[in-house]
């Protein structure tokens, strides 16, 4: 199948280094402590945090550190054809690891000891990248959420089909057989978290494709401080003139 | 959900009730301000967001061909399903949602699905079929709670309600096989200008009435029912029919008080009803000057 047309576009028209449209909102749950969502195209997810609270099971507690804890779910309605899935199926159960452990390296667990955070990702729509929106929407939840983080976390995947590096793949293409390659990395630290791929491919091409997914990622860290500092300014605006 | 309250604050919510002043300033009978966007799920055939105050909820019809119910061969087919997202309280967390979700399912399919005869369904089911005994469509209603500020079975009901209305179903053409021996050979229209739009005035809405002390109130907050003794839900549509009926809670409630209850909630759905007709409209009309 062709994923490039002869003039360089993509299926759903992009270039091949180009990202989808990035949507955030900051504070969509009244009730949580921090919530946020995040869209790249059509693929849209929220992003729930409760905490830092007490541990609830108080064998988990931990005397140094927080708890942090993740739970991933996909609504009913979020793929092309309506699949129920369980809570505890294997997608999920890993997913919710990855994210856990994504989002514990940002998260200064050390600040925080004997309590604990959660944080819930529920895909709405999903169309590839779920992996990448799920960490960028938690992000935000999280310093919604005022949580002291070492510095935000961004994801942004890449693949390589008809031998070409391709940023922040859809469906249609995240299914076309090439590699797919997931990166999450600290944009001011300048360090990878997570780097996940499957599929082969050579090692300079993994190269071009890694540095690809970065720099599609670094472009989303730049959205996302925009985000917040529009909410930031928001919230500012929303609390009067300082007072002195 | 766990809302802690102390003695005060129990008694200033029993309180307001009584004289009729509730701690957001409403009446007894008062709903909240809501809002409603359709078309929210592109990958859906219908689906709608209603936020009522802290309580959000997305609702999506899903519509497969199918073959029809054993017995009734000129009918379709319905199925409501809710799900409640860990994103509304921390304690859906896992499996931790479950009994909830059930309920609730239970409680709209009581008032959509209508009768084991398909008789009383919120929708017309003969006008989901599409070749007698062969081919019909099955629509799959799926409710998300995404934030939890009480009353989540009438947010659910008008988000079905909203999102059914809010469906299109594809044209399909059929080529040949409509006699009995046949196998129906069929095309779905890829032209989505041809889609045909599902019967909706007679779906209900539901407005459940949860008695605090001696009073009852519409539309309570998660605060308000905490202290409740009992609730019961009334699924009512534009008719002024009762399509449906729920009691929850511990309590007991007199006869005289039921039918009350029930008088009340018919009242109050009408109002509503032309409320939640209006909100649609004009979401549709929003993305109809988008396009």
């Amino acid at each position: 199948m062709d994923f490039l047309s002869p003039e360089g576009l993509r299926l759903d028209g992009r270039r091949a280094l180009e990202l989808r449209q990035l949507q955030a909102e900051v504070g969509v749950v009244e009730k949580a402590d921090g919530s946020a969502t995040f869209e790249m195209g059509n693929t849209k997810v929220i992003a729930v945090v409760y905490g830092p609270r007490e541990v609830q099971n108080r064998n988990q507690q931990q005397h140094d550190q927080a708890l942090v804890r993740c739970e991933y779910s996909m609504a009913s309605f979020s793929t092309g054809d309506r699949r129920r899935r369980g809570k505890g199926d294997r997608r999920a159960t890993e997913l919710s690891l990855v994210i856990r452990q994504t989002m514990e390296a940002a998260i200064l667990t050390n600040l925080l000891p004997r309590s604990q955070i959660d944080i819930f990702v529920q895909v709405l729509q999903a169309d590839g990248g779920t992996r990448a929106c799920c960490i960028n929407a938690a992000t935000l939840a999280l310093a919604d959420a005022g949580i002291p983080m070492r510095d935000i976390i961004v994801s942004c995947a890449a693949g390589y089909l008809n031998s070409t590096p391709i940023l922040d793949l859809n469906y249609l293409e995240d299914s076309g057989g090439g590699p797919d390659l997931t990166v999450a990395l600290f944009p001011k630290l300048n360090k990878v978290s997570l780097l996940q791929m499957d599929s082969k491919i050579p090692i300079d091409v993994f190269e071009k494709v890694m540095s690809l997914a970065s720099e599609g990622a670094r472009t989303v860290a730049q959205f996302i401080k925009e985000t917040l500092m529009e909410n930031t300014t928001q919230l500012a605006l929303a609390k009067g003139p300082p007072k002195f | 959900m766990v809302v802690g309250l102390s003695a005060a604050e129990k008694n200033y919510i029993a309180g307001g009730i009584a004289v009729d002043l509730r701690s957001d300033g409403r009446g007894r009978h008062h709903f909240r301000e809501f809002s409603i966007d359709t078309s929210v799920v592109p990958q859906a055939n219908g689906s709608a967001r209603i936020c009522l105050g802290g309580t959000d909820v997305v609702a999506s019809v899903k519509a497969e061909l199918s073959t029809p119910p054993s017995g009734r061969p000129n009918h379709g087919k319905m199925e409501i399903n809710v799900e409640c997202s860990p994103t509304a309280a921390p304690e859906f967390e896992g499996r931790g949602g479950e009994e909830l979700s059930m309920d609730l399912s239970r409680a709209l399919q009581r008032s959509f699905l209508g009768g084991a005869s398909g008789a009383g369904a919120a929708i017309d089911l003969a006008s989901l079929s599409i070749v007698e005994g062969k081919l019909c469509w099955m629509l799959y209603i799926d409710g998300l709670v995404l934030s939890s500020d009480g009353n989540l079975l009438d947010a659910l009901s008008i988000a079905m309600k909203a999102a059914l209305s809010n469906c299109g179903l594809p044209k399909v053409d059929i080529i040949s096989g409509t006699s009995p021996e046949e196998e129906p050979d069929y095309e779905l229209s890829g032209n989505p200008e041809e889609f045909s739009r599902l019967e909706t005035s007679l779906v209900p809405v539901i407005v459940t009435l949860t008695k605090v002390g001696k009073h009852y109130i519409v539309d309570a907050t998660a605060e308000e029912e905490s202290q409740m003794t009992a609730a019961v839900s009334v699924a009512v549509n534009k008719k002024g029919s009762v399509c449906g009926l729920t009691k929850r809670g511990g309590t007991g409630l007199d006869t005289s008080v039921l039918l009350d209850m029930i008088s009340v909630a018919k009242r109050v759905s009408q109002s509503l009803l032309s409320t939640v007709d209006s909100e649609i409209l004009a979401s549709e009309t929003r993305h109809n000057e988008e396009l």
